[in-house]
């Protein structure tokens, strides 16, 4: 587990550049939809784009850094090289996880000391429930990453299709950049429910009355509980669905079949 | 178009040097050959003699440092367009196309970066995968096809064109005896009878034997022979003596110091406790010493016979019996 | 003839490329949820934004932003699959054996991003369609659009006028990959998150600091949009026609020394042997 998270931390530290690169859609996004907030005159709401911006990195690292990675690693002949090894996949995955946290802060932390510096977004944090709803959405939210890529296995090129199918309507749904449950959602009732299977739903939801005390449909603590028990849920999901997939894999001789 | 001259490939003084954090590296050094139409023409050497290098050059993909090459006539640093109309390369380790296309589409869709009217490149189509046993996997995606008839299908792409000069780099590496000897005859068939070009570049001593014309070894950079295969190793002169010597010396170092050696192979097998060697000679002499050399170390030779020199073991004789520590090196 | 050829088969491969890899009218929805899901975004963030501010909503407003996120994401899409049709060639190996091909790699490349221009059209005007519905659904209100045939037909010219511009992004983002094959996959996010801020898709370019402000509105892009504006929501022919005629001019100059750039970088890349290297 350490060794893949710190794999994981050497690609993305050992090339410096890769900062610089990967922060261009959060800032720009996150500034973008501020200004949006901006010119119909709801500055009020600035901190929710920039607060939005800081997750929109999570939410594409768990997709393009944790869902799709084991596709790759199994094009690239190492899926095979991980099963065979008497290390725990569901370790590799955590480990996976943890660097792709570490490795996202930067981005997160340059998100909004830009958003800070130029809206001055009013915040009025809790900051201990800022700090433990943020842990819980990261594990709920990478722990669905697990699921994902224990999913993707069984797609091959595909999987890269699945996430840009995917990526912006769960930023939407999910609520990123707008409350998509609680009093203030736009959304039905029945879809409310819905949307928050997703841990981002509910994380963003947390995040945002912690930070801002805007009050949601449930109360934060609620929030926090169905957090956990995803985080939970979508853990045992991932190693369940990796064991299946290997003993079919095994079974059927495709765990070793490459794209090319 | 106007020829100046009836050789498909010359090349004269051919440099190249890339930079590196330890400094240049030269990579081709001065090399010179000339490559006759309708030949099958073999390059062989280590890893990082710069055999690649030199198909790259030549195929327009990368600029010389120094001296110059032609195509078809045509330089391949002025004229590179011109070179490109009349050849056509493949690689064995890559197996170039789009994976969700069939491999249909992907002949098709290389035919037309060529300029080939759609009626003519399906005819060209169907008869080389004909010739290459393709046509019942036309129609499968590019992914879903096996190594050898990916392979195949890359082998068409190279053709499709209808080039003069054809480069390939390892055909048919890593393919099955039956694949690749039905490619190595595909390739004979288009040198003979449609007086293609053929530049081969390998690491297979029984390909270059079987289907080149002629073969240059390179070496640092540098082509230290040339000639027909027959030539090379009739230029080594005497055939190999293959000694079985018991125990199995721990190093060969004895035979280096015979005169008239000029390289030298082993095996061991560890069941009957013997190692076989086999040592390219220049002459009876020299065999006679490498036996003498072989007794006084204290080791009993079981049996002693002379054979033909095999490419192999031209090679070898002229790369070096340090070729197994450069590989080693280039391969760290 | 090579030319033509050459445009036609590459947009060919581009459109097998794109929707070869599940059915193509499932590949074409698929397609269209992304730009439906941002336009739906950004204008939920407006509705809500004035709802809760007791500002009053403005259907027209709302339609401005409606046109120009389903435009943005247009241009985005189809401006960067130069640089993603480069890396991926090289990584599938194919790459330079279309270099070795009589023409540039300019064609090839051009011919990507056409085919990636029909399908991105077909699928932002869909998106664009599918969000006017739901939204006018979901928020009880008319958004105010002119759907005639005028329109539409100034729309399309709007759409193809965009070419020489996005084409010309395309190709200044090509002649990276030529050479660093590492980060184009995140190159999507960068245009796209510039065309968010500075081409007026969200917001008028005029909150932009002064100087940035100016810059940003005579951006090919920005006047674009700005057409497909007039056309769709303020039917003004006179300023169609203007924003139309900076939006062809700036976007051919921008062809032409783009192209020039990647001319330079393929012959350097030559030069420097890193046209058949996949990690450059």
């Amino acid at each position: 587990m350490k060794a893949r998270a710190l794999v994981r931390l050497w690609s993305i530290f050992g090339e410096p550049l890769w900062i610089v690169v990967s922060i261009g859609f959060p800032v720009l996004s996150s500034l973008a939809l501020s200004l949006l907030y901006y010119s119909i005159g709801a500055g009020n709401y600035i901190g929710f784009a920039v607060l939005g911006g800081v997750m929109v990195a999570f939410w594409g690292n768990v997709l393009w850094s944790m869902a799709s990675q084991f596709n790759w690693d199994k094009q690239e002949g190492l899926f095979e090289i991980y099963l065979t090894s008497p290390a725990s996949i569901t370790a590799i995955l955590v480990g996976m996880s943890v660097g792709g946290i570490v490795g996202t802060v930067p981005t997160a932390v340059i998100v909004t000391a830009i958003g800070w510096v130029l809206f001055h977004p009013a915040v009025a944090a809790s900051w201990g429930a800022v700090a433990i709803t943020f842990a819980l959405t990261l594990a709920s939210l990478y722990a669905l990453g697990m699921t994902l890529s224990s999913l993707y296995l069984v797609y091959g090129r595909e999987a890269e299709s699945m996430n840009e199918v995917l990526q912006e309507p769960v930023s939407m749904v999910s609520g990123l950049y707008f409350p998509s449950v609680g009093s203030l959602s736009p959304f039905p009732f029945a879809l409310q429910i819905v949307v928050s299977l997703i841990p981002l739903t509910l994380g963003m939801d947390a995040l945002r009355q912690s930070l801002f005390s805007s009050p949601g449909f449930v109360s934060l603590w609620v929030d926090l509980g169905a957090l956990a028990v995803m985080a939970v849920a979508f853990l045992a999901i991932a190693a369940f669905s990796l064991k299946a997939l290997e003993m079919k894999g095994r079974r059927d001789g495709t765990i070793s079949v490459r794209i090319r | 178009m106007t020829r100046e001259s009836t050789r498909s490939v010359e090349v004269s003084g051919l440099k190249r040097e890339f930079k590196s954090k330890s400094g240049p590296v030269v990579a081709l050094d001065g090399v010179s050959l000339d490559v006759g139409e309708g030949e099958i023409f073999g390059v062989l050497g280590p890893n990082g003699a710069g055999k690649t290098t030199m198909i790259r050059i030549l195929s327009t993909l990368l600029l010389p440092t120094g001296g110059a090459a032609k195509v078809m006539g045509f330089d391949v640093e002025h004229e590179p367009e011109k070179v490109r109309r009349v050849i056509n390369m493949a690689s064995g380790a890559e197996k170039a196309g789009y994976d969700f296309i069939s491999a249909k589409r992907n002949l098709w869709f290389f035919s037309q970066l060529y300029g080939m009217p759609s009626a003519l490149a399906e005819k060209r189509i169907t008869e080389l995968s004909e010739t290459l046993g393709l046509t019942k996997y036309l129609d499968r995606k590019f992914y879903a096809l096996s190594t050898g008839y990916r392979q195949r299908a890359t082998i068409a792409r190279a053709f499709i064109n209808d080039p003069k000069v054809v480069f390939l780099d390892e055909p048919t590496i890593g393919l099955d005896v039956m694949t690749a000897r039905s490619i190595r005859d595909f390739l004979r068939s288009e040198a003979s009878k449609n007086g293609r070009t053929i530049m081969l570049a390998t690491h297979n001593m029984a390909e270059v034997e079987a289907i080149c014309d002629r073969v240059a070894i390179i070496d640092k950079g540098k082509i230290i022979a040339a000639g027909t295969p027959e030539e090379l190793k009739r230029r080594l002169g005497a055939p190999a003596l293959v000694m079985e010597v018991s125990p199995p010396p721990k190093d060969l170092e004895m035979l280096r110091l015979v005169a008239g050696v000029k390289g030298f192979t082993s095996s061991a097998d560890d069941e009957r406790e013997l190692s076989t060697i086999q040592v390219v000679v220049e002459s009876d002499a020299a065999s006679k010493g490498a036996l003498d050399a072989m007794t006084a170390s204290g080791h009993k030779v079981v049996a002693s016979w002379r054979k033909e020199a095999t490419l192999e073991e031209v090679f070898v004789a002229l790369v070096g019996s340090g070729f197994k520590e450069r590989e080693e090196e280039v391969g760290s | 003839m090579i030319s033509f050829r050459s445009l036609f088969a590459s947009a060919w491969m581009g459109i097998q490329h794109d929707l070869a890899w599940t059915s193509p009218p499932a590949a074409l929805v698929l397609r269209t949820v992304a730009p439906f899901a941002s336009a739906m975004t950004v204008s939920i963030i407006y509705w809500f934004g004035v709802t809760h501010s007791g500002l009053t909503f403005d259907p027209a407003r709302l339609a401005f932003i409606l046109v120009g996120s389903t435009l943005y994401a247009h241009v985005a899409s189809y401006a960067w699959v130069p640089t993603i049709a480069i890396a991926e060639g090289k990584n599938l190996s194919v790459f330079p054996h279309i270099y070795l091909t009589a023409r540039s790699t300019a064609l090839y490349v051009a011919g990507r991003a056409l085919s990636s221009f029909a399908i991105s059209s077909t699928t932002s005007l869909a998106a664009l369609a599918v969000a006017y519905y739901v939204l006018s659904g979901f928020l009880q209100t008319t958004i105010i659009l002119t759907i005639t045939p005028a329109s539409l037909l100034m729309l399309a010219v709007a759409l193809f006028a965009n070419i020489p511009a996005a084409l010309g992004l395309g190709y200044f983002l090509g002649a990276y990959s030529l050479y660093a094959s590492k980060f184009e996959w995140s190159l999507p996010g960068y245009v796209a998150g510039l065309l968010m801020v500075f081409s007026g898709a969200l917001f008028s370019t005029s909150i932009l600091p002064w100087g940035v402000s100016t810059v940003a509105s005579y951006l090919p892009f920005t006047l674009f949009i700005q057409a497909s504006r007039d056309a769709l929501i303020y039917g003004n022919l006179g300023d169609y026609l203007t924003s139309l005629g900076l939006c062809i001019l700036g976007g051919v100059g921008l062809l032409l020394v783009s192209l020039w750039v990647y001319l330079a970088a393929e012959r350097r890349a030559r030069r420097d042997g890193v046209l058949d290297r996949r990690l450059a």
